[in-house]
């Protein structure tokens, strides 16, 4: 996209041909400069934010002899794939990928069709004291999970739950209801009440109308919901680390740090191909999906 | 007020959606908020039985632990240099963004990049730019643009330790805070910056006048989100030096973690955490108030 600009005319690049004529020619070459600042201050900005991420996956192409002698801005002398062949030989990555699927997508699920449905019945079905339930919803937005790990810890013990994919879903789904309840129902403020009307004269009850109408104009809404908190659930590794002992049901974060003390001596550029593959799904999803994410975003947060 | 959509909605309706949900959210969030509260009264090792002690807990915090007060005030600065890296770097790229023509969408995406990893890659990726021996990212910068004397070990220093461990945090969370600031000055309308503009106001007019006050509101919003999620920041403190050297980088969350889990004094780490969750909603009620009050002045 910014290479637009070197293609581009000179003479056009910055303003159209109307802005110009009505613009005194001091005020417009000031607003070039301006522009062209802001330009070069963001290049820098992003360049900085990048940067590291770059690094780290060159890291993860060079020999080990070239990563420890070589200077960290060096491009690498050759590039080699040994490093992931070590990666997947030492870790368990496979196991460990599978098991973050299963548990972002259970956490999902519930996150998505829990909230879902209490948003529907606070904001369509309505009852007494829907504004206490739904301000009992939103204080969970700004509650720490700190504060859950303690009790969840001694519960699970206690119940058996420690150690499986469910003492990491639950407080997961848990957490990120708030914010699932919040946005579905602010979405849901926006049906107009005639849609339902129409569909009640025809003698839908509320389940059918949450299955037929509620639900599909909710896709929206849903991917965005399922980005963002995947890319949380994805990456989370207090619970995980809390819970969940056996390495067989270990997560990428648990299974990335179990992998440097698994060799002792700290295989750099291994690890980095490690954190590379682990990366690359959600990176994928990311950089496919992203106009819907950072649409939702935007319009989540502006909403509130 | 709240009235119904659906005229013939029964009451079991209202409860076959509504129970799951809070079902849910009453186990992992509500109750055990409870249970905190009610452990933070109690000495307990998870073995022996619970042995009630009534405010001693909060006695011990509040006066006769040092730690607990180290880790205090590093949590405050932790909090204030990831609000200075997420919101002032937030509102400086949005704020330029917005002047710019092309690649917008490019630098949205590649801005939002960091928030995509996960914490204990973060961390890997950050002790190797901290490093001194071999020489990081960090320390070879630094040797070019001539500061070579100031070359250390970012994170073994006990001045340096609680910014080091603080930065990543902002970093990779400074998109996110950007995208939302972005979007609410693009709906900032132009023709009142414009006039303004005309009656002679520069830019910095234009942003406290006109561009602050617009987005306001999404400013406090903003910043609630990002003072109770530093507020609650733990995985790269914790994995990058656990607190140490000594407790230079302790937070109350990492503190609270090793008391529950690694002294197994699940009373007093109670006590902790129904302190961290209190200190969030005090944050809370202090951003609502000054920004709030600035409005009204």
């Amino acid at each position: 996209m910014t290479t637009h600009t070197a293609i581009a005319p000179p003479s056009t690049t910055m303003t159209t041909p109307v802005e110009r004529d009505r613009m005194p020619q001091r005020r417009r070459r000031r607003l070039d400069l301006h522009r062209t600042l802001a330009s070069v201050i963001v290049t820098l900005i992003v360049i900085v934010q990048v940067y590291p991420l770059a690094w780290l996956f060159l890291t993860s192409l060079r020999t080990e002899q070239d990563f420890a002698s070589g200077n960290p801005f060096a491009l690498p002398t050759e590039l080699t794939l040994d490093n992931y062949a070590r990666a997947f030989a030492t870790g368990n990555l496979g196991l460990n990928i599978v098991n973050s699927l299963v548990v972002t997508l259970g956490a999902n699920l519930f996150i998505v069709l829990l909230g879902m449905m209490a948003a529907y019945a606070i904001q369509v079905l309505g009852f007494r004291l829907s504004r206490v339930v739904r301000a009992l919803f939103l204080i969970g937005i700004i509650v720490p999970v700190q504060i859950a790990l303690v009790p969840l810890f001694i519960d699970y013990s206690s119940v058996n739950l420690l150690d499986t994919y469910l003492s990491m879903i639950i407080p997961l789904a848990g957490f990120a209801l708030p914010m699932s309840v919040y946005l579905f129902s602010s979405f849901y403020e926006y049906i107009p009440r005639e849609t339902y009307e129409a569909a009640s004269i025809d003698g839908a009850g509320p389940y059918r109308i949450f299955g037929q109408i509620t639900f599909p104009l909710s896709v929206n809404t849903i991917v965005t919901i399922v980005l963002v908190n995947s890319i949380f659930i994805w990456n989370d590794f207090i619970f995980a680390n809390t819970f969940v002992l056996s390495d067989e049901l270990k997560t990428i974060p648990l299974g990335l740090q179990n992998y440097i003390g698994a060799m002792g001596n700290v295989d750099w550029t291994a690890t980095f191909a490690a954190v590379c593959i682990t990366i690359t799904p959600l990176l994928l999803v990311f950089l496919v999906l992203n106009k819907a994410m950072i649409y939702g975003l935007e319009s989540g947060a502006t909403k509130g | 007020m709240s009235s119904t959509m659906l005229p013939n909605r029964s009451k079991t309706s209202v409860l076959v959606f509504l129970l799951p949900p809070l079902l849910l959210y009453g186990i992992a969030v509500l109750f055990p908020i409870v249970q905190s509260l009610f452990l933070s009264f109690f000495s307990w090792d998870g073995i022996t039985d619970l042995r009630f002690v009534g405010f001693d807990n909060y006695a011990r915090m509040f006066v006769g632990d040092d730690v607990f007060w180290t880790a205090f005030s590093n949590s405050l600065g932790y909090l204030v240099i990831c609000l200075v890296l997420q919101l002032g770097g937030a509102l400086v790229v949005a704020s330029l963004l917005i002047s710019l023509r092309r690649g917008r969408e490019l630098v949205k995406t590649l801005y939002l990049l960091p928030a995509v990893i996960s914490t204990v890659a973060i961390a890997f990726l950050f002790q190797r730019i901290y490093s001194l021996e071999p020489t990081g990212l960090l320390n070879q910068l630094l040797q070019w643009v001539g500061l070579g004397e100031l070359q250390q070990a970012w994170l073994s220093n006990v001045d340096t330790v609680l910014a080091a461990v603080s930065i990543p945090e902002g970093w990779r969370f400074t998109g996110l805070y950007m995208l939302i600031i972005y979007a609410a000055l693009l709906a900032v309308p132009q023709e009142l910056e414009e006039a303004a503009r005309l009656d002679g106001a520069n830019w910095w007019q234009v942003f406290t006048k006109i561009r602050f006050p617009y987005i306001r509101p999404v400013w406090i919003t903003t910043t609630i989100i990002a003072a109770t999620y530093a507020l609650r920041g733990f995985d790269i403190p914790y994995l990058l030096t656990n607190g140490g050297p000594g407790q230079a980088s302790e937070l109350l969350t990492t503190y609270m973690y090793k008391t529950a889990f690694t002294h197994t004094d699940y009373g007093y780490a109670s006590t902790i955490s129904v302190f961290i969750v209190v200190e969030c909603l005090i944050a809370v009620g202090l951003i609502i108030l000054l920004l709030r009050r600035k409005a009204d002045a």
